[in-house]
């Protein structure tokens, strides 16, 4: 048995080696990161007067509309934008801050 | 993480696992629980209501999580992967992995600031993909425990968590923490997934976006759901007309399913009742070979639904295609009339079967069977070698099985059976506790 006692590594030396193991899936993810917020930019700028539906935000940004549910729920989620009534069968969609005012 | 020595193992933290860890828990035994994920609950969690009673499904689960959690006999170990069992003179040797949540779970008080901090959203499985949460999140509103977990696959590593946490609980230097637990026995408990949504060609192969799996709709009719109401994951549109394809993955030869998986008719006709309630003026179609109401109060339920407006039809779907419209065209050959039909929905559900959970088929080393060394049934479930004398015991001395670790069944069957396996690892026990006095 050795005596020599190996020091626990700073947390600044862990996050470079998180860094350097995970170099492919941080890049990857900054890539994921800056396409989902201009997406996220882009609706929440159309939805800001007025509220509007799923297909109709798809067809302004250009974008598949089940991509376009999928932000909208995940920015319903965190607060960001609020179901406002309907239009025909689909829900209308408005950004929170807007919708209070 | 310290070394445990318990009198149980229990594997799989869904409803079958937590029933039986709480039977043998409150017998006064010790027991620890592994689960995989990093909040206990398994399947049943996901779900809106529960046939037959319609009793809202988190109202029965949460609290059976909870008592769990607080347990003092009982060892609550999530987000652990159990790498190799070996057999000891007196019972079993587990090795067991604790894998990094980048969390002080200590510290970690669930507040979800880390949570709104976090820039990057990924998809939920918890919503089956339909929902999202950020790279650092408390997986959903009733996990337990309540504790953020990073998920350093999705993490740019730009460090807001860490600044946000008001307990100082973001972890950046947690690695793998390997222990090792003694058990006398062990209950195997690794529930089941469903046949894949992209299985069936025919069916659109997965790629057509309002053919949705039976956990997505379950998803959407639950009020913590990704859209909080029932739309259509294509557009967000609210279905007028839904369909139901039975036997969507169980009873075919070709996807090597060739078993009934029980609960299928069960759920499709819950789920109609609760479309009904949620969307007065939606109709329903449930396609059918025939409809199997095996429980008690069961044949009561579908004829409620048959009451209520859901249309029965019994055919058999050749295949599904999409118009222009993203809308799904079944064709049906209804084999009472003898004709075939094309039909247009606005949404469609498959009724996909169960298979044993991943990594338990006996093909990969991560497979429960293979580290405990179970043989499998010809179903591919652990097999039971005398179900009739003693329908929870696995071909392992010591070694037991409950809920859909070992085929296809319900809630009530998944309960019953961990109480069955819970009695049978209690005499088990105390037998071997005699022994060891008298040796
Ligand atoms: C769409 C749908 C609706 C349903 N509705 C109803 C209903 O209304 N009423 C009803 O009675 N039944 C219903 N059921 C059936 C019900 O979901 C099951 O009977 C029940 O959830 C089975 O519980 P379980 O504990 O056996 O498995 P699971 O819920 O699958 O739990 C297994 C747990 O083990 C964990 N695990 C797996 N492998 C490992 C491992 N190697 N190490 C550690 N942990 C592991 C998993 O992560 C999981 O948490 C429905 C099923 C479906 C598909
Ligand atoms: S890690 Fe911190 S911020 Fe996140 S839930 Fe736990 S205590 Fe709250
Ligand atoms: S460090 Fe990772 S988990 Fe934390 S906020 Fe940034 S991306 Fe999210």
């Amino acid at each position: 048995m050795s005596d020599i006692k190996t020091e626990a590594p700073s947390r600044g030396e862990m996050l470079k080696r998180l860094r350097e193991t995970h170099a492919v899936s941080v890049e990857r993810t900054q890539v994921l990161f800056r396409a989902q917020k201009q997406m996220q930019q882009a609706i929440c700028q159309f939805i800001r007067e007025t509220p509007k539906t799923v297909p109709e935000i798809a067809a302004e940004i250009g974008k598949p509309s089940h991509e376009v549910l999928w932000f909208v729920a995940s920015l319903k989620k965190y607060g960001i934008v609020v179901e406002a009534g309907m239009c025909g069968d689909y829900p209308l969609y408005q950004r929170a801050k807007e919708a209070q005012a | 993480m310290d070394n445990l020595h318990v009198d149980t193992l229990v594997v799989g933290g869904g409803i079958a696992g937590m029933q039986a860890a709480l039977d043998l828990a409150d017998q006064g035994f010790q027991v620890a629980l592994v689960e995989r994920e990093p909040s206990i609950g398994g399947k049943m969690i996901t779900l809106s209501k529960v046939f037959p009673t319609l009793d809202c499904c988190s109202c029965i689960t949460t609290p059976k999580m909870s008592a769990v959690a607080h347990h003092p006999n009982i060892h609550l170990l999530t987000y652990c992967e159990l790498q190799s069992i070996e057999e000891t003179g007196s019972g079993f040797h587990a090795a067991i992995v604790q894998k990094p949540r980048y969390v002080d779970a200590r510290k970690c008080t669930g507040c979800r600031e880390c949570e709104y901090a976090c820039p990057v959203t990924v998809p939920s499985p918890f919503d089956r993909g339909l929902g999202a949460y950020r790279a650092i999140r408390v997986p959903f509103s009733t996990a337990v425990p309540q504790k953020a977990v990073l998920d350093m696959e999705n993490c740019i590593l730009c460090g807001k968590c860490e600044k946000e946490c008001p307990a100082g609980a973001v972890d950046f230097t947690q690695q793998p923490e390997p222990f090792e637990i003694e058990t006398t026995t062990i209950i195997a408990a690794s529930g089941f997934e469903l046949t894949p949504l992209n299985a069936k060609k025919e069916y659109g192969g997965g790629k057509l976006r309002n053919v949705v799996d039976p956990l997505m709709m379950e998803r959407f009719l639950a009020p913590t759901g990704p859209y909080g109401r029932v739309l259509r994951p294509g557009d967000g549109k609210e279905p007028t007309s839904i369909a139901y394809v039975q036997c969507a993955g169980s009873r075919d030869q070709t996807l090597g399913v060739e078993y009934c998986s029980r609960v299928c008719c069960m759920y499709a006709v819950k789920q109609a009742m609760l479309i009904s309630g949620a969307l007065p003026m939606a109709d329903i179609t449930i396609y059918y070979m025939d409809i199997r109401t095996f429980g008690k109060g069961y044949e009561q339920f579908y004829q409620n639904a048959k009451a209520m407006g859901v249309e029965f039809v019994r055919g058999k779907v050749a295949a599904i295609r999409e118009d222009g419209e993203q809308n799904p065209v079944i064709k049906v050959e209804l084999t009472e009339e003898g004709r075939i039909v094309e039909r247009t929905f606005d949404l469609v559900i498959l009724s996909l079967g169960m298979t044993p959970a991943p990594g338990s088929n006996g093909t990969t080393s991560t497979s429960l069977s293979a580290s405990l060394g179970l043989p499998l049934g010809t179903d591919k479930f652990i097999a039971i070698p005398a179900p009739n004398a003693n329908p929870c015991a696995s071909a392992r001395p010591g070694i037991f099985v409950t809920g859909t670790a070992m085929g296809p069944m319900d809630i009530v069957d998944s309960i019953v059976t961990a109480s069955s396996a819970a009695s049978a690892a209690s005499a088990y026990i105390r037998e071997h506790q005699k022994e060891a006095v008298y040796a």
